[in-house]
């Protein structure tokens, strides 16, 4: 166990080095002047080279990358170009809506697509499965800012149920900020539903061809038992996979969601980092996704040794 | 330009205002007296509440000195106060100064009476040193202060209410500038100015109190507010916080801003799209709909630096090919939203002019095609840079090219973000012609940036040194507004941009908010919310 550990952590640190260079060259490489952007139109070439002095633009790239890498050995992620606060700051501020929003939405896609997924696989071929697998492939089609403004127009537009965007007044409580999550995550839940749908089925439509069901059937198990211990136990492991990679793209994959939402989430983040130009956010913030990504794929993976016994880590 | 303006950053449109001259004030535009009307509240104002304000994005930071972005100026003329401010006709008024300056006969001593008795938001009294102390600031670190700067011989203290401002020549759009919300001159206790802010403390109405950058910025009202006693009208007049918190919420997305207006969420939406105007005028009650006219200005800058329209000749066939009037119903489709015009400043406003007239709108593909022939047009590509960020930039573009085109012109469309351009328009080896836009200010010489030195394009003539300088040179508001018209047949023969027409802005307000008054920078003192 602490040798797969140690391994599977020695690969992360590579991953994210390569993600480090990656997403600083493209950074780099993507035009546009931070500076300019932010001085306005007012500006002058004079103004515009003093900014970059005193942000440490006018350097050789190189340079800027041995500072920014030096600075991350240490635990800093940089200053914003734009919003004047470190990057960590402006980052950890943004976890919380993320988070909740990724664990919410993850919650109702697991709510609504492992047992339909069951329900498909169980009675496969039936009207049940095809209206199933129908609506499945539907909703991974909806692009989600359409669906978005759907709800929104519905929902908080037309009934007033809910708040049409944003996180809550500045003295709000934690309830109540869930409460601006709930259309969103309803969105992501929903949309991502269809995948957890099809993925359920067909894990259990390959359990179901098992020798050791057909056995635990022939011992005259009763069938909800042969469902709950030897099939659904076994199906947990792909969709425990899935929904975990799901939670993890989550993470910096809610960008059109919080985008239309208007949520000061992770992803919102990056996107009007780009917009802005500013450096060290888009970098700070996709190394972070990056390295949440990592983790949790480590995290399922330890996950798999709990619900499957078969798998044996040290033996890897 | 979200901020507000292309100019300053990225938004959908801008809004600009400014006065314009100095001790005299101008008229403003009528359209633009619509816009910001005179207001004072004969009404007893219910008090308390927050506004919820859905602005369009996240300002660049709160120190109005420091940025020319608009929404930076929105929101800190609420905490920030300069000595001038316009008033609801455009004209100079005293905000933190006593009165109007008292001009020397040879037009170069200012002396300026401050206000006694107004307060900082951290309590101390304003006095002529905090005055001095924020104007040497503004000229040091602010784009519109130091070009200020270079005209200026000394500022000083006379005495602890007074201040006196001594010039090098006589200029006269020095108190528009210094009335300028945005790139503001701003007055701040001494003992806070640092060349980066750290305490934003000003004399306004309301106070910093919290800002979540992408989530909110927060005032609230200053109980210690010394307002002036003359009746509100524009920015000027008595200001009162009927309410106890502005909550100024970023919403970039537009669709967002207009289902949270829609919907009873925020109190106003800034700068809608312009399609949405007739989703809100149907909405019945729940929303307000607010046009703002001659709210800005499209305008299309050419290359007369490097490249084949570094020939002016080149650039006047470029300009008679092109039809205004198409480009604005391209770029604003419903007509109640945009006026093709010639003259830069609308129609009741001193600076009305049409000089130059008979190059708008041309639209003459033949006659521009013998104007190339004879400059020496061998059909070099005309690079043409326009952003999507503002949709109407890019749909301008393309019926640009498409009327070169049949003038005879090869063109290569750039349509790149935001950002790429405002990095591109500095080298002119990259361009020929780029789209952006303005909002309206009755000053010419605070917008566009053309207009200064060392802009985009590279437009530094004699003749418009030589025009600038008489222009700027005359004190005398009729006078001096007179002569503007041969300013705008200069750059109507020189071509170093085209004002393409003015269009009008589109926001909502909830019906309970009251008081409201449509503004370029729109301000929330004097309004109340409904019970």
């Amino acid at each position: 166990m602490f040798r797969f550990l140690l391994n599977r952590l020695l690969g992360a640190a590579v991953v994210l080095a390569l993600v480090a260079v990656f997403v600083f060259a493209l950074t780099r490489m993507a035009s546009g002047d931070p500076v300019a952007l932010l001085l306005g139109d007012q500006a002058t070439a004079q103004d515009i080279a003093q900014a970059r002095e005193q942000y440490g633009l006018d350097k050789p790239l190189p340079t800027q990358f041995a500072l920014w890498v030096g600075e991350l050995l240490k635990g800093n992620l940089g200053q914003s170009l734009f919003l004047q606060q470190p990057v960590s700051q402006a980052i950890a501020e943004r976890l919380e809506p993320t988070l909740t929003l990724a664990l919410m939405a993850v919650l109702i896609a697991a709510l609504i697509g492992v047992p339909c997924g069951m329900v498909a696989a169980i009675w496969r071929g039936s009207p049940a499965d095809q209206v199933l697998s129908t609506i499945a492939m539907l909703g991974a089609s909806i692009p989600s800012f359409w669906f978005g403004l759907i709800l929104i127009q519905v929902f908080a537009v037309q009934l007033g149920w809910f708040p049409a965007s944003g996180y809550g007044d500045p003295d709000s409580t934690f309830g109540q900020r869930v409460q601006h999550l709930l259309l969103p995550a309803i969105v992501l839940g929903v949309l991502n539903s269809a995948l957890i749908i099809r993925f359920t089925r067909a894990s259990l439509l390959d359990i179901l061809g098992e020798d050791y069901v057909r056995t635990a059937r022939a011992k005259g198990l009763p069938e909800r038992v042969v469902m709950i211990k030897h099939v659904l136990r076994n199906a947990l492991v792909p969709i425990i996979t899935v929904l975990g990679l799901t939670l993890a793209l989550m993470i910096g994959g809610t960008v059109v969601t919080e985008t239309v939402f208007n949520l000061p989430g992770v992803g919102n983040l990056v996107v009007r980092g780009v917009l802005r130009r500013d450096y060290p956010v888009i970098q700070g913030t996709l190394l972070m996704i990056a390295a949440v990504y990592v983790f949790i794929n480590l995290a399922i993976d330890l996950l798999y040794t709990l619900v499957d016994p078969r798998i044996r880590l040290e033996k890897k | 330009m979200q901020s507000r303006s292309a100019i300053d950053t990225p938004k959908l449109t801008q809004v600009l205002s400014l006065g314009r001259r100095g001790a005299m004030g101008l008229a403003a535009a009528a359209a633009a007296m619509v816009a910001m009307g005179s207001s004072t509240m004969a009404f007893a104002a219910p008090s308390g509440g927050a506004l919820n304000l859905a602005m369009i994005g996240e300002p660049q930071g709160l120190d109005p000195v420091m940025s020319t972005a608009d929404l930076v100026g929105t929101i800190a003329q609420h905490i920030f106060e300069p000595l001038y401010t316009f008033d609801g006709k455009w004209a100079i008024a005293p905000m933190l100064a006593e009165a109007m300056p008292t001009l020397s006969k040879d037009g170069l001593t200012y002396s300026i009476p401050l206000r006694k008795g107004v307060k900082f938001h951290n309590g101390k009294d304003m006095d002529s040193s905090d005055v001095v102390a924020s104007l040497q600031r503004w000229m040091e670190v602010s784009a519109r202060g130091k070009s200020v700067a270079k005209e200026v011989d000394s500022l000083t203290a006379k005495g602890p209410h007074a201040i006196e401002i001594k010039l090098k020549t006589p200029y006269a759009p020095l108190l528009a500038v210094l009335a300028a919300p945005t790139g503001m001159a701003a007055i701040m206790p001494k003992e806070v100015l640092a060349p980066q802010l750290k305490q934003f403390i000003g004399t306004g109405p309301f106070k910093f109190k919290e800002r979540r950058p992408d989530q909110f910025t927060v005032l609230t009202k200053y109980e210690g507010y010394s307002a002036r006693s003359e009746p509100a009208s524009g920015y000027a007049g008595k200001r009162e916080a009927l309410v106890d918190e502005l909550r100024f919420v970023p919403v970039p997305n537009a669709n967002t801003r207009v289902e949270g207006a829609m919907s009873g969420q925020f109190h106003y939406s800034d700068l809608l799209p312009v399609e949405s105007l007739g989703r809100l005028e149907k909405a019945g009650n729940a929303v307000v709909p607010i046009v703002t006219k001659n709210f800005g200005f499209p305008y299309i800058v050419f290359n007369t630096k490097e490249g084949v329209l570094a020939s002016q000749a080149l650039r006047q066939a470029a300009h008679t090919a092109m039809g205004e009037g198409e480009l604005m119903a391209a770029g604003f489709g419903d007509a109640r939203l945009f006026t093709p015009e010639p003259n830069f400043f609308p129609k009741g406003t001193p600076f009305f002019s049409e000089a130059g007239a008979k190059f708008y709108n041309q639209r003459n593909p033949q006659l521009a095609k013998d104007q190339a022939a004879k400059a020496g047009y061998k059909g070099e590509p005309i690079r043409i840079m326009a952003s999507r960020q503002y949709e109407f930039h890019y749909n301008m573009a393309l019926v640009y090219a498409e009327q070169l085109k049949k003038a005879g012109f090869k063109t290569e469309l750039q349509v790149v973000d935001w950002a790429t351009l405002v990095q591109r328009r500095n080298d002119a080896k990259l361009w020929d012609v780029y789209f952006t836009h303005s909002g309206f200010f009755p000053e010419p010489m605070l917008t566009p940036p053309q207009m200064g030195d060392g802009a985009p394009g590279g437009w530094e003539t004699e003749t418009k040194k030589k025009a600038l300088a008489a222009f700027n040179g005359e004190v005398n508001p009729q006078k001096r507004a007179a002569m503007w018209g041969s300013v705008q047949q200069l750059i109507y023969e020189e071509v170093p941009f085209v004002e393409v027409g003015k269009f009008n802005s589109v926001s909502a307000r909830a019906p309970k908010l009251q008081g409201y008054q449509p503004a370029f920078w729109p301000y929330f003192w004097n309004t109340s919310l409904a019970k």
